[in-house]
């Protein structure tokens, strides 16, 4: 096995001091070193589908293209991060009224871009709402309904 | 109450109710075959062949085994002794083809790039694909065949040596059995043709493209002495899987379990065949007694899966001077790939896209051939508009181009052809059992005023801008009753369902097909919330585990609201009838099932409704407490129903798109998208919508943005995301979708499956659109993909000859 190196990474406010291989994805320390499996992997670690992404310090990153040795001291907030004890976040909230989601393995890493973005730009118009989403490929809905449910979690205010 | 809160009746069929599925898959909870670990797990990975066609020489495992972590690395030889040959019976339709014998690794010769030659299982994934690269593979080169026509000329490469040459499916059909009333037919067509006032001919090519769900495919497999094999699979067809393995791996039916997992990241067809991957994942696990997952890679999947599309077909129509189409003649060539697929083996998708060439129109005659070519290219797999994209293309192109030629609006010429009366029986033989199309396109139409967009587009032409309008319609089949789907995939098309109460009140559902986002977890709580009078939070659904399912034939074919909701449907009447029963009894009344009403969650008996009990009260009474009971009956409610519709059904649909097109670059935007519906009663509105939008951007992004390219070597150059693009939410449009519905009378809820032939009239509906902007150049689209570059080219071309 290739070298290792000891990082310590906080994940949805965990911390993790872990010894990893140097060569070891941040979306394969997530998904398999501590088991967060929410956020997934659609394309071959190229950056092109965006099912891998998550917030590092607050900012929408796609952790295919990062090394996990590359966050050592560094906030992780993954999709299971999203909601808190008053439930859903907004964004959440309006993926599930507006069916924003059919099969599901694409939106992790669109409410991990779109929380992000929303913050950014609290009221987008349809467009800019649209070419937000070119980092996030989703193959079942057409698109339709996520761009409807971003609208709508804009109106409701993030958080 | 089932349920701790009181919850006012809705008329929960209908109801747009946001998705039971939802809270696990926005928080992160779904579980998808990358996430199920088990103690011990090793991983696979899958050394493929370099070369499209080329004999083995030899395979040197020594280097890979070396590396530290590695457990195994096997090779087809290691098959030979326990895993037997494809095809088995249960994987092939009933249809006569040449079919390969194959061994799931690759062992005298590999095919197409991307062949698995060899697995290799370590401790660590990292540690899998490093010492797949050491495996060292000697090949012997041979000549390629990538394209299909050459394929079937004679003296070319034999791709699959145990047959003769490379025409592994053809038919000649509609006219009749035997070759003399085919002969017969034909002539009848020729005499049609030399007698119509218009004729087109046209030479129609749809490339190879196809679905590629975001999550690819992926296999774990466990293996113990006391129970066997449990494979976990990505698939749509568990029950079948199960069948396949049994009869490959030779285990006895009681020691094998398939499951597909609870969330899968889309399907659409490309889950649905037997792939090789699964037995030597099984067969490794057995082998290591210990369990393997193999995940694939976007590469694999994008070399090995979801490939469609690929046709050429020789279109000729003729018609009257008022735009009655009379016949068609078609010959398809289908490009199969090397045809080693399990169920379908590529030349079922052509073979239904031929079937389906009719449409929504009345003809009075067809002539119609298919032949369909092995080449060294990946199998095409089934990927929703299953074999009809190319068809439908073409059928639906020339239309326009009759139109054209006669001077008439297309609108006109297809409110002229269609299907008046059904149920009907197509000139190809399919049968369509119900719906209204006058209805369907009269609504469509109603979604633009014609009239203003024709004067709207003369202004526009004045000022140099080209907008059309194009059109297009569909029928898909609304899943396959075993009298069609026993014959072309040698499976049964009824559905199945266990309906199982709990004696706190509760549903719960059990379901033989697998899911992949088409939400059957709502649609069926409110199903059930509508027979029972309960609430739809009340009901849990489990789908795709052989264990404790009925046998099903998977989530194909836009089977669900056809089928497994019409079976839970029932199911579910049959336990209100056992309840009936016996709260009569108990309430000392004469009375049955049309006696009693299951409304806000209580049983009320209607001739006196103080005789009545929550729905809780009276399934406890009959679950926990059965004694007491009338003559005859026992206690628990339970139901299992196989549905099996009287009819073949089919559902409609009709599109309309508006488009500008900059004659100077060749580029041109949607300016709208409308569809119109008829789909039966529709259970869930918001989820119809879903699929019906999701199916029209697949179709767009097919059409436009997505090839699968092989160099003339077979080489595959297009397996990333990077070359194969996907449209993405900036390349797309919003979507209006529409109902005109009419209710379908072959099943107990007047409901139809939808969506799984969707996307096929879009590539007719866009390139109408646009050929209608072009007019003034005289342009007729008959190759996609449709892209501004091809677009400019030809606008070059015909701006020069004015």
């Amino acid at each position: 096995m290739s070298r290792t190196n000891e990082v310590s990474i906080t994940v949805n406010g965990e911390r993790y001091d872990e010894t990893i291989p140097n060569r070891m994805l941040l979306v394969d320390f997530i998904r398999e070193h501590i088991g967060l499996t929410g956020t997934h992997v659609g394309c071959t670690y190229e950056g092109a589908c965006g099912a891998c992404t998550v917030h590092l310090d607050g900012a929408a990153v796609k952790s295919c293209l990062m090394l996990a040795v590359q966050a050592d001291g560094h906030d992780v907030t993954t999709v299971e991060g999203l909601a808190n004890d008053d439930g859903l976040s907004p964004l959440q909230q309006a993926f599930n009224d507006q069916h924003g989601l059919q099969c599901g393995y694409c939106t992790a890493g669109i409410l991990m871009n779109m929380t992000d973005f929303l913050r950014e730009h609290p009221d987008p118009s349809e467009d800019e709402i649209r070419r937000a989403l070119i980092g996030n490929l989703c193959r079942c809905t057409g698109y339709v309904h996520i761009v409807r449910a971003v609208k709508a979690a804009a109106a409701v205010g993030t958080k | 109450m089932a349920s701790s809160e009181q919850v006012a009746e809705k008329p929960w069929l209908g109801a747009r109710m946001a998705r039971k599925e939802d809270l696990r898959l926005v928080t992160g909870k779904g579980q998808y075959i990358g996430d199920i670990v088990l103690p011990r797990m090793a991983h696979a990975v899958f050394v493929r062949s370099d070369y499209a066609h080329a004999r083995i020489r030899s395979i040197d495992t020594a280097a890979a085994l070396a590396v530290p972590g590695v457990i195994a690395v096997i090779t087809g030889q290691d098959l030979v002794d326990d895993v037997r040959t494809m095809p088995q019976p249960v994987l092939l339709p009933n249809l006569p083809a040449k079919y390969p014998t194959f061994s799931a690794l690759a062992i005298d010769k590999v095919k197409f790039h991307g062949t698995p030659v060899a697995l290799v299982i370590a401790r660590h994934k990292y540690i899998a694909e490093d010492a797949s690269e050491l495996v060292e593979v000697d090949y012997e080169e041979l000549p390629v065949v990538t394209d299909p026509e050459a394929a079937l000329e004679a003296g070319a490469p034999v791709i699959n040596e145990d047959h003769d040459d490379n025409e592994i499916f053809a038919m000649t059909f509609t006219g009749g059995e035997t070759e003399q009333e085919q002969i017969a037919n034909a002539k009848a067509v020729d005499e049609v043709f030399a007698n119509a006032d218009v004729t087109i001919k046209k030479r129609f090519r749809v490339h190879r493209t196809g679905l590629t769900p975001m999550e690819p495919r992926g296999v774990l497999c466990d293996w113990s002495e006391a129970d066997g094999l449990t494979a976990w699979i990505t698939t749509q067809r568990p029950h079948i899987d199960r069948l396949a393995l049994i009869d490959l791996l030779d285990i006895p039916a009681d020691k094998v379990r398939v499951i597909a997992p609870r969330d899968q990241g889309g399907g659409f067809g490309v889950k649905a065949p037997f792939f090789r991957e699964n037995v030597v994942i099984a067969h490794v696990a057995r082998k290591l007694r210990r369990p393997v997952r193999w995940v694939e890679s976007r590469h694999e999947s994008l070399m090995n899966v979801g490939q469609e599309r690929d046709q050429i077909n020789d279109l000729e129509i003729a018609a009257s001077n008022d735009g009655t189409l009379l016949a068609f003649r078609n010959h398809g060539v289908a490009d199969n790939g090397t045809g080693e697929t399990g169920v379908y083996w590529g030349f079922v998708m052509p073979f239904l896209g031929a079937v389906e060439l009719p449409n929504t129109y009345t003809w009075q005659k067809a002539d119609v051939h298919l032949r369909v070519a092995v080449t060294n290219k990946a199998c095409i797999t089934p990927s929703r508009a299953f074999g009809h994209f190319p068809t439908r293309f073409a059928i639906e192109r020339a239309i326009d181009m009759v139109a054209h030629k006669l001077g008439m609006e297309p609108a006109e010429v297809r409110r002229k052809n269609l299907i008046t009366e059904l149920p009907y029986t197509s000139v190809t033989g399919e049968f369509y059992d119900s719906g209204d199309l006058i209805k369907l396109w009269d609504n469509l139409m109603a979604q633009v005023d014609l009239k203003e967009f024709r004067t709207e587009q003369a202004a526009a032409r004045e000022e140099g801008r080209y907008i059309g309008i194009g059109y297009a319609t569909g029928v898909e089949l609304s899943g396959m009753a075993s009298e069609v789907l026993v014959p072309m995939e040698n499976q049964p098309g009824y559905g199945a369902a266990t309906v199982r109460i709990d004696p706190r009140g509760a549903v719960l559902v059990f379901g033989g097909d697998a899911p992949q986002g088409q939400g059957h977890e709502t649609s069926v709580s409110q199903v059930v919330a509508n027979a029972f009078g309960t609430n739809p939070k009340d009901t849990v659904t489990v789908e795709g585990d052989t264990g404790t399912t009925p046998f099903g034939s998977g989530t194909i074919g836009a089977r669900g609201a056809s089928y497994f909701m019409s079976a839970v449907h029932n199911a579910c009447v049959e336990i209100k009838q056992k309840i009936c029963r016996i709260l009569a009894h108990d309430f000392g009344v004469e009375g049955s099932y049309e006696d009693f009403e299951f409304a806000n969650s209580e049983v009320v008996y209607l001739a006196d409704p103080s005789l009545r009990k929550t729905f809780r009260q009276a399934v406890e009474r009959i679950i926990m407490h059965p004694i007491n009971m009338p003559v005859g009956e026992v206690g628990g409610l339970e139901a299992t129903v196989y549905f099996e519709a009287p009819e073949q059904m089919v559902c409609f649909n009709a599109d309309l798109c508006i488009v500008e097109v900059d004659i100077n670059s060749g580029e041109f935007d949607i300016l709208k998208w409308v569809s119109s519906e008829d789909v039966g009663n529709v259970i869930n509105p918001l989820i119809v919508d879903g699929q019906m939008q999701g199916a029209i951007v697949q179709g767009l992004s097919n059409t436009i943005f997505e090839e699968f390219i092989y160099d003339e070597q077979g080489q595959q150059l297009t397996a990333d995301f990077e070359n194969y693009k996907i449209a993405n939410a900036a390349d797309t449009p919003n979507i209006d979708i529409t109902y005109a519905s009419t209710p379908c009378p072959h099943t107990p809820l007047g409901t139809r499956g939808i969506g799984e032939g969707r996307p096929a009239s879009v590539p007719g509906a866009l390139t109408n659109a646009i050929c209608d902007a072009l007019i003034p150049f005289g342009i007729e689209i008959t190759e996609l993909p449709l892209r501004p570059d091809t677009l400019w080219e030809k606008l070059q071309a015909a701006r020069g000859d004015r």
